[in-house]
């Protein structure tokens, strides 16, 4: 059975005075898919973002989240929805079960439910805690705990990793794919290579406002594997890299027959060499 | 009832705000301060006495301080805080509308304005009589209603809690400087008819000192006037940006 589409931009174009921020972006997210969007900073990622989420307006093209036109949506759109963004903060001045309950009574939902997403984000033991004494990994995860609190079907997170340290990133990395399990579709925007991998189904390379590749990590992955080439550790500690061709294949058989090769890895690019080799640039350009 | 929870959830917010922020406390109870320690120094010569000239001015600088500080400050710096924190967007993007977040916000400052103002009277000393409390509570209303939309202009405007004050200061300069010093000058006086803090404080020393007093077609119009007024400005303001500037 086919999974339902969620999320469908079609030609989406936004301009901003004389620049143009976005081009002719087309794609759909499906239920229980996470999609990665991926780019340098200045990219269009959260302009992407906003548009869909009714924040801002589209030039050209069309955005539709959950059926609606993005733009003839109102505020209760975001009672199916929940957004991270870099814009997102927590009061500081409420305790962190505060935090949540003001927005459970906003969602209508029951206190039990506080309970368990903060559970789920390990923040139970601090809940009494006031949200301005966090740490910036523990308030990321509150503002996770929020987004999700009203099991929203389609959740949008702009870096939601960035600038954490790597232990709370696995942490929201986790969440993320148990989410994915409940079914929830999500939409990510990172510059991470390493976190789109790890996480997505989807990923589009995005590079001043247009799309210049689409499809999951490993299918690129694998179409700019031009050189095809073997990365060989030898018993004696000899590091060889290799190209796929007849020579090659009958020294690695022959090392094999001697029993002589330790481990042997295939070099197919990273997302992040894919991008090198679509732009000309790396991501954190 | 999901329409009242949001507006709840925004008020309560906002109070846990109002409540926990030093800054915006003491302008109320500075007011307060303010009328009893005046109540006191005016009264040292005669014994706690103090003539009708006197209470008004009382009633006249405690009440335009308060409707001041209470509706500009409180309303303005706590969207200028939300706007700081990133709050507000995070509001914004949980399904509060532009009315609920409206309502919410100045709900308590409403009632905080209109309680302080009884507070003061009573400081004073000066009482109102019954037959005047009517229309007594019906300005206090509309005047801090006004005082709180003017709030929620400042707080638009503002991009932090320091720049909501500096939005603010000219404008209680003008509201709250007016009336207070009415009782100097014919002209401030006659300005001071034209402001609605001016009408309130006219109005409530007219009555506290014993004299009756009915709302001229001027201070109907004013009051009106300036609420109708206020009301467009926020929602020009309001359109033009929302609560925050993209």
């Amino acid at each position: 059975m086919e999974e339902k589409i969620l999320l469908e931009l079609s030609h989406i174009s936004k301009r901003y005075r004389t620049e143009l921020a976005l081009k002719d972006i087309t794609m759909a997210l499906h239920e229980g898919e996470i999609l990665g969007f991926l780019g340098p900073s200045g990219a269009g990622k959260t302009t992407t973002i906003k548009i869909i989420t009714g924040q801002l307006k589209p030039t050209g093209g069309e955005a539709k989240l959950l059926g609606t036109d993005a733009e003839n949506m109102d505020a209760s759109i975001y009672e199916k929805i929940g957004v991270v963004s870099d814009n997102s903060g927590i009061y500081e001045k409420m305790t962190v079960w505060q935090n949540l309950s003001v927005f459970a009574q906003i969602w209508n939902v029951k206190k039990e439910r506080i309970e368990e997403v903060l559970k789920q984000v390990e923040l139970w033991e601090h809940r009494k805690k006031l949200a301005g004494k966090l740490s910036k990994g523990q308030a990321q995860r509150l503002i996770l705990a929020r987004s999700v609190l009203h099991k929203p079907r389609v959740l949008f997170l702009d870096e939601p990793t960035s600038g954490l340290d790597p232990s709370t990133a696995v942490a929201i990395h986790k969440m993320l794919l148990d989410l994915k399990k409940e079914g929830m579709a999500i939409f990510l925007t990172t510059h991470n290579m390493e976190e789109a991998t790890k996480l997505c189904d989807k990923v589009a390379l995005l590079y001043q406002g247009t799309i210049v590749e689409f499809g999951s990590p490993q299918e690129l992955c694998l179409k700019y594997n031009r050189d095809k080439r073997y990365q060989v550790l030898l018993n004696n500690h000899k590091e060889v890299i290799l190209e796929q061709n007849p020579e090659n294949v009958n020294k690695i058989s022959d090392w094999m027959k001697k029993n002589e090769i330790q481990c042997i890895h295939s070099c197919e690019p990273t997302l992040e060499t894919v991008f090198l080799q679509v732009t000309g640039k790396t991501l954190n350009a | 009832m999901n329409n009242i929870n949001k507006f709840a959830a925004v008020a309560r917010i906002k109070w846990i705000g109002i409540s926990r922020n030093t800054m915006i406390m003491l302008g109320p109870i500075m007011t307060l301060g303010i009328v009893w320690v005046c109540k006191i120094l005016y009264g040292i010569n005669t014994k706690g006495e103090l003539s009708p000239g006197l209470v008004s001015m009382l009633l006249t600088i405690g009440i335009s301080t308060n409707i001041c500080s209470d509706g500009f400050i409180m309303v303005g710096t706590l969207i200028a805080e939300e706007k700081e924190k990133h709050t507000l967007h995070t509001l914004m993007t949980s399904s509060i509308t532009g009315m609920q977040y409206f309502i919410g916000s100045i709900l308590f400052p409403f009632f905080i304005t209109m309680i302080m103002n009884l507070a003061i009277l009573w400081i004073s000393g000066a009482s109102i009589p019954l037959k005047a409390m009517p229309i007594f509570f019906i300005v206090n209303a509309i005047v801090s209603i006004i005082s709180c939309v003017i709030g929620m202009i400042v707080g638009i405007c503002a991009k932090n809690q320091m720049n909501a004050s500096l939005i603010a200061s000219p404008i209680m300069m003008i509201c709250m400087m007016i009336p207070m010093f009415g009782n100097l000058s014919e002209k401030l006086h006659e300005l001071s008819g034209f402001l609605f803090t001016g009408v309130m404080t006219e109005m409530t020393s007219s009555l506290a000192t014993g004299l009756d007093y009915v709302l001229k077609p001027l201070d109907i119009a004013v009051l009106l006037g300036e609420l109708i007024i206020s009301v467009l400005l926020f929602l020009l303001f309001y359109k033009r940006n929302g609560y925050e500037k993209d």
